[in-house]
């Protein structure tokens, strides 16, 4: 990874102030941190912890109290920073009453593009998301799903450096969520930098390459997922599957050198692994349904 | 009638200009001294480097305006105003229309009302339709993006604040000008099938310049004044030397016929003649050369035009030779292409009141109707712009209710209460101004008559013009929507006349575009648009 900061923040502070200007909330206290190129950076925090107003304040959607924002090397409220951002927002703002062609040329124009290059890029950003079959329908008539996923659109059309995702995998099901993971990673194979924030900790396990952890507007954690997650006072190995006699001598040697011995089990696979096998049979073998055991005790089978 | 309604007066751009000037840089001046006395209290010593900074931000940010961009906008608006079914408006107007006919009764004795009638409904249809559309559509525009968080996704990308407001201008200024042409046509249409058998024609009047002479034939500054409260018009009296001295700009085609059009309004003090009205005649003269050419003399017409064609060539009796002579209206009566005629009323005892609007020179031949409807129809599109520049500026700071409510605010005191303002600022209220008027009010003093207490009538007065410099920009910042208002023109069967009519509404719009452009911009930059 390069040591090139795309993302730099010093001791910002947001405090939310009523008409009168006084003091409502402090969403935000004294945040440094510093997000590198070509990383995949979550935030993470309870509701309240201050990860979206960081995000809005990174966008120049708000403007902090104090200290300071560098955005690829501008100031958070300069507009030109916004020719290398895409944002995908945490709910769908987009424009209701546009398909997903109008929308895609619309945010197309706002960056300057011509016509052609809106028309190649909006095709390949349609058929990305896979929205092909529902190119000219109104946004209004979108499921969750599919209006996160023009929302991706919209927030790659420019085909950015650096890509704020906020909460991207929420109103996703299991393959959209999955689907989603694979494109943050390839655009992190791309060189982009991803900020992300969520509130799935799995998703931000999957992908993020660093992780800072918010609670009550403060940095309570930051650092490489890897290193975070690690338990280093205890020692795990996997094996094939052992008899109960080679079990006993392997806590036998672990009592010799005084190691204390907490379990054995079998792993087991994620619900999500689970889920996306299932509907990856089901696409192979459509009609297939699932049969108790009772019943397939009985003689019934599966169809 | 028809010339108390339409009394033209020459626009005076350099003056306009000039005025523009001082109230936009006097603006301009206090909103950078509040600013840099906030900045000062706010950031310490800091302050004004920061100002600074964000002014030299904003002037760079006016100098990479984007077209593509500015349109991006504007076309997401046009889109949003037709798909959220605005043009619905055209079935109120339809509806209107269908049944406007069953209210509006003709006048057979003097069709040429109806034509006015059909012409101030269709106008004010109209106008009043667009401009609640339009003016509902700019106000709830922005805020509602803004509620919703759709321009979140707009201002993340590299889109500058004033191509926004711009852009929304320029969106639902469309909208309504499609709305406007289209209800345009339907209306022009509607009243060309209501006036069949009258004819609608556009005259096209050039108006003079006037001035009194006395009953000695001394020059005055205005007429007689034989008691009206309003002093549209000057009185001559009749059997004198007293005359009304119009000085016409002839075209400069040099027509071989001029049709005088009038209609002067009498006074009588005795019954005069029972078989006929009041008489008067013109006067062409050339006092450089001593000519002196009446013309024959005619009777006033008091409620309809009094026509007289007047020929290139002329023959007449002078006066002092007492013999036929031929003059050539350009060449010999013209002076630098301007030409004198003196109104005399000839009825000793009579008075004939006139004013600059009730004598034109008509040019033939007439132009079409739908040139002086379509020009009135321009008055109409400049206010409905200039409402929804207003719209946006103020959707831009409030929200969607509250611009509504400033709006209508701005519309109303920009209607009749300009002329109050305007009588204010000069002083011509009866009754003073607020201090003035409040002491009349307590004291149960009469409001046109002077204060027994003279030094406390100073004192008011005194009092009353303290603030008449911020009054005057108040009245300045507030556009005169009177302005706009060219409808009276077309149902009199006249042209819209540019000087008086068409320039200054244009130059009231343009005037506004640059302050509402400035002030939308940095509301909408210096606001936090995810504030809680």
């Amino acid at each position: 990874m390069s040591a090139e900061a795309v993302i730099q923040i010093r001791n910002l502070s947001k405090i939310y102030r009523d008409f009168w200007g006084r003091k409502k909330v402090r969403a935000l206290n004294s945040l440094s941190l510093e997000v590198y190129r070509g990383e995949v950076f979550g935030l993470l925090g309870p509701n309240g912890s201050g990860k979206t107003t960081t995000m809005k304040l990174l966008l120049g959607l708000l403007f902090p109290t104090e200290g300071e924002i560098s955005i690829l090397g501008k100031s958070a409220t300069d507009v030109s920073k916004n020719e290398r951002i895409g944002y995908l927002p945490e709910e769908s703002y987009l424009y209701r009453f546009l398909n997903a062609n109008e929308t895609l040329d619309f945010y197309g124009r706002l960056f300057n593009m011509s016509g052609e290059t809106r028309r190649k890029r909006t095709e390949e950003l349609i058929e990305m998301v896979g929205l092909q079959h529902a190119r000219r329908r109104q946004l209004k008539e979108y499921s969750k799903g599919m209006t996160r996923r023009i929302g991706l659109a919209q927030a790659l059309i420019n085909d950015p450096d650096l890509v704020l995702l906020d909460e991207p995998t929420s109103g996703l099901d299991p393959q959209g969520s999955r689907d989603m993971k694979d494109l943050i990673m390839r655009l992190k194979s791309q060189g982009k930098t991803v900020i992300m924030s969520s509130h799935l900790l799995a998703d931000v396990q999957d992908v993020c390459d660093r992780i800072a952890i918010l609670y009550g507007g403060e940095l309570k954690e930051l650092g490489r997922v890897d290193e975070l997650l690690k338990e280093r006072n205890v020692s795990q190995m996997q094996t094939s599957s052992i008899s109960d006699a080679c079990l006993d001598e392997v806590k036998a040697v672990l009592a010799k050198h005084n190691v204390e011995f907490h379990k054995v089990d079998h792993p087991t696979n994620s619900l999500e692994e689970l889920f996306l096998k299932t509907v990856e049979r089901s696409q192979q073998r459509p009609g297939q349904r699932y049969v108790p055991e009772s019943e397939a005790a009985k003689g019934g089978t599966a169809s | 009638m028809l010339a108390i309604s339409l009394q033209p007066e020459e626009f005076d751009l350099a003056l306009g200009v000039q005025r523009w000037l001082i109230v936009f840089g006097t603006v301009l001046l206090v909103s950078l001294l509040v600013s840099l006395m906030a900045s000062l209290a706010t950031y310490g010593g800091t302050g004004p480097a920061r100002l600074f900074g964000r002014l030299g931000y904003a002037a760079c940010d006016f100098m990479s305006l984007s077209p593509r961009r500015i349109f991006a906008v504007a076309l997401l608006t046009f889109r949003e105003a037709v798909r959220r079914k605005a043009l619905l408006v055209f079935v109120v107007f339809a509806v209107l229309f269908m049944f406007a006919s069953w209210f509006l009764t003709g006048n057979s004795e003097r069709p040429e009302q109806d034509i006015e009638v059909y012409v101030g409904f269709v106008f004010t249809t109209i106008s009043w339709l667009v401009l609640l559309v339009g003016g509902v559509l700019s106000c709830f525009g922005l805020p509602e993006d803004i509620r919703l968080r759709s321009l979140h996704t707009v201002v993340t990308k590299p889109v500058r604040r004033n191509e926004i407001v711009l852009g929304r201008m320029l969106g639902f200024g469309s909208v309504c000008t499609l709305i406007l042409v289209l209800m345009g046509i339907v209306g022009q249409i509607w009243i060309v099938r209501q006036s069949q058998g009258l004819t609608l024609s556009c005259r096209v009047p050039i108006y003079g310049v006037l001035k009194f002479l006395d009953r000695t034939g001394a020059e005055t500054s205005k007429g007689l004044n034989v008691g009206d409260i309003v002093e549209t018009r000057g009185f001559i009296e009749g059997g004198t030397k007293g005359a009304a001295v119009f000085q016409f700009r002839l075209p400069k085609s040099q027509p071989e016929l001029l049709r005088f059009e009038s209609r002067f309004e009498a006074f009588r003090t005795h019954k005069g003649s029972m078989d006929r009205t009041i008489q008067a005649r013109y006067v062409l003269s050339n006092e450089e050369k001593g000519l002196r050419v009446p013309l024959e003399k005619f009777n006033v017409a008091e409620f309809s035009q009094n026509e007289r064609d007047v020929e290139r060539k002329i023959s007449y009796t002078n006066e002092k030779t007492l013999k036929k002579e031929e003059v050539d209206l350009y060449n010999d009566l013209a002076q630098d292409g301007w030409l004198t005629v003196h109104v005399q009323c000839l009825d000793r005892g009579q008075y004939l009141g006139a004013s600059r609007g009730d004598f034109f020179v008509r040019e033939l031949p007439d132009r079409s109707f739908s040139a002086g409807y379509w020009k009135a129809m321009v008055g109409v599109w400049l206010m409905v712009v200039l409402l929804v520049m207003i719209a946006v500026t103020a959707s831009c700071f409030v929200k969607g209710p509250v611009a509504c409510l400033l709006c209508f605010c701005v519309f109303v005191l920009g209607q009749p209460a300009h002329d109050f303002m305007d009588k204010l600022v000069t002083g011509k209220q009866v009754g003073g101004g607020a201090t003035e008027s409040l002491y009349r009010l307590v004291s149960q003093a009469n409001q046109t008559t002077p204060l027994d207490n003279q030094m406390m009538e100073r004192t008011l007065k005194t009092i009353d013009r303290l603030p008449s410099g911020s009054l005057w920009i108040a009245k300045h910042l507030i556009p005169d929507m009177r302005t706009f208002s060219m409808a009276a023109w077309v149902g009199k069967g006249l042209d819209v006349p540019w000087y008086s009519a068409m320039l200054p509404s244009l130059a009231v719009a343009l005037g506004y575009i640059l302050p509402c452009v400035l002030l939308g911009y940095f509301s909408l930059s210096l606001r936090e648009l995810e504030s809680k």
